[in-house]
């Protein structure tokens, strides 16, 4: 009996991944939730399909591969590089479309020429894809956190300040918000009657007498024994947030990164209008424009014409293992990501690996692919 | 066709729910004894009431077993995806009155803001080997707000069903989202509220499913109309 929905191309896309080095693994549909859950956060709950074992054990239907693929490639030790490659059924809740669908990818995991290894995903996705859909043009948009992590860093702005942005980053209305936020920062409710009193009391003037503070309070109220923050922990953020209090984004910063982020623009030129921009703004992008620069130069020599690509500068997502390049893939003129992809320098790690393990993968939407060839036929 | 309102079965929210709607002309009766689960409205042949537990009204108005129902907002926007689709909020009746707060340990004394506990959230991987805890029952609601309205997705829900207030002292949570009116029992176990952490301002609403024969029938322009007049 065929599988329900798998495309009739598959056989062709498994060996395309195969003629791109990769070895096929495959991963068991039922999973354990905590990693998902643990990873992209408690929104994912009501878009994946969750049971429990006899147990009480949480339990999910594959809701994609690269934490899977990751775990097995954990839990097997089989050591770095290496270079994984998937088809498979993925269960989603979703309003429209089918709730199970295949997806295709690979996972390139430990190759330590970042750059390399980034060309090599956007190129492996744009074979598949031109090989499944001959004669269709594809439009890819690429972006990296990093960059914009260095203009963070560059402005000098207070560490505090720099999470809270890059943690944004990829989100537009919360970065929005955000900049708004720091640049006219609430008077009111920002700090509680009880840091006040402490003030009056002079409790706040020096950390160690904060932190005696905080330790005795909990001490007394019995919370002590469960508190998840230390009083170090609370003491320091405390006064962290007292030096943030009368400052803001002034209106040189706040113009400098909205400008960044409006950024758009083919990946040939992108380099130059970066170096442009940060000559301009009198910021220091270093290392990262450098490392920005090696990617374009490592795609052009994988083949993949730099000018086809469009750069935008506030393009990324909004999950904290998402570290650099990010990438999706679309028919030209048609928003249907194909394909998307991107560095997860931080999952592994974040999943149990001993050591860090660069990581850059992508993947493929087959019911899509269907779709679009089912147009052009 | 007969119109089904459903009321809480029990406690005070069942005597004010009568209480509106006798003000509103609608004087509800318990058919056969006190106990009993369904009950009428005087000379009115036409209405119906069945008597639920606060937490079945939502859900049978949802899937229309019932054409209104008195309940909290809260249960109503926590059972349901969508809500405003698919019912409609007809009158808010001035009792019931409960906040759905995020409320933190008070001596967290570096976190008044969601903006606070976003940045708390962000780093508690890092510094504790695990993502913030949150214990509450509204897992709708905590979502829409955390990740909705303020950005925040790095938090795992531990589910409370009851005496979510103690969680944070006994370890099982790090901070909770919970229904509170006077904000006592938080003082007690040494919680506070957020400043900006006041998820829903919520209070028992007449509450209609929206079904399609509700259109120019009568009788349910009579009951909203009469129920509002009566506030």
């Amino acid at each position: 009996m065929p599988l329900v929905n798998l495309p009739a191309f598959a056989p062709d896309l498994i060996a395309d991944l195969e003629r791109l080095g990769t070895e096929r693994v495959d991963t068991p549909v039922i999973q354990p939730a905590e990693p998902f859950l643990d990873m992209a956060g408690e929104d994912l709950r009501r878009r994946i399909f969750l049971t429990e074992s006899e147990t009480g054990k949480s339990l999910c239907l594959r809701p994609e591969f690269t934490i899977p693929v990751c775990l097995r490639h954990i839990e097997t030790a089989t050591g770095t590089p290496k270079r994984y490659a998937y088809l498979g059924e993925v269960f989603r809740q979703r309003r429209e479309g089918s709730n199970e669908f295949y997806q295709a990818g690979i996972e390139d995991l430990g190759e330590p020429d970042v750059a390399r290894a980034d060309a090599r995903a956007v190129r492996d996705a744009l074979t598949v894809l031109k090989n499944r859909l001959p004669g269709v043009a594809f439009s890819v948009v690429l972006g990296d956190q990093s960059v914009f992590e260095a203009v963070v860093a560059a402005c000098g702005l207070p560490a505090g300040w720099q999470k809270r942005l890059v943690h944004a980053f990829g989100n537009q209305a919360q970065l929005q918000r955000l900049m708004d936020d720091l640049s006219n920062p609430a008077r009111d409710g920002v700090f509680g009657p009880e840091v006040d009193r402490l003030a009056i009391l002079g409790k706040l003037d020096d950390e160690a007498t904060l932190i005696a503070h905080i330790d005795a309070t909990m001490e007394a109220t019995g919370y002590s024994t469960n508190a998840s923050r230390s009083p170090a922990d609370i003491a320091r953020r405390l006064r962290e947030k007292m030096e943030l209090a009368n400052t803001r984004l002034d209106a040189r910063t706040l113009a400098l990164l909205r400008e960044f982020l409006a950024l758009e623009l083919s990946l040939a030129e992108a380099p130059g209008a970066l170096a442009a921009f940060a000559g301009k703004a009198g910021l220091s992008l270093g290392a990262a424009l450098a490392r920005f620069e090696s990617r374009v130069a490592a795609l052009s020599a994988t083949g993949v014409d730099p000018a086809t690509i469009t750069y935008r500068a506030a393009f990324g997502r909004p999950l904290d293992y998402y570290t650099g390049l990010v990438f999706e893939i679309a028919p030209a003129g048609e928003s249907l990501v194909l394909a998307g992809g991107g560095r997860f320098d931080r999952l592994l790690t974040l999943l149990g690996a001993r050591e860090r393990i660069p990581a850059v993968g992508f993947s493929l939407w087959l019911d899509r692919i269907a779709g679009v060839k089912g147009a052009a036929a | 066709m007969t119109i089904t309102i459903g009321l809480p079965s029990k406690g005070r929210m069942k005597e004010d729910s009568s209480a509106v709607l006798a003000r509103a002309g609608f004087s509800v009766v318990a058919v056969g004894n006190d106990r009993s689960y369904r009950g009428r409205v005087e000379g009115r042949d036409d209405i119906e009431i069945a008597f639920l537990s606060a937490s079945e009204i939502s859900r049978e108005i949802a899937n229309g077993t019932v054409d209104f129902g008195v309940t909290g907002e809260d249960l109503v926007r926590e059972g349901l995806a969508e809500a405003d689709a698919r019912v409609e909020f007809c009158a808010r009746l001035g009792f019931g009155h409960a906040d759905v707060v995020v409320a933190v340990p008070e001596i967290w004394l570096d976190v008044d803001t969601m903006a606070d506990l976003g940045d708390v959230a962000q780093d508690f991987r890092a510094r504790h080997g695990r993502r913030l805890t949150i214990a509450t029952k509204y897992w709708r609601l905590t979502q829409q707000f955390f990740s909705g309205n303020h950005g925040i997705q790095l938090y795992r829900i531990v589910e409370s069903l009851g005496a979510t207030e103690g969680a944070p002292a006994s370890g099982s949570a790090d901070i909770i989202v919970d229904i509170t009116s006077t904000g006592s029992t938080l003082t007690a176990n040494h919680l506070k509220i957020l400043s900006d952490g006041v998820i829903l301002k919520s209070e028992a609403c007449l509450v209609r499913a929206r079904k399609e024969e509700h259109e120019g029938d009568p009788v349910v322009a009579e009951i909203v109309q009469a129920v509002r007049k009566a506030l």
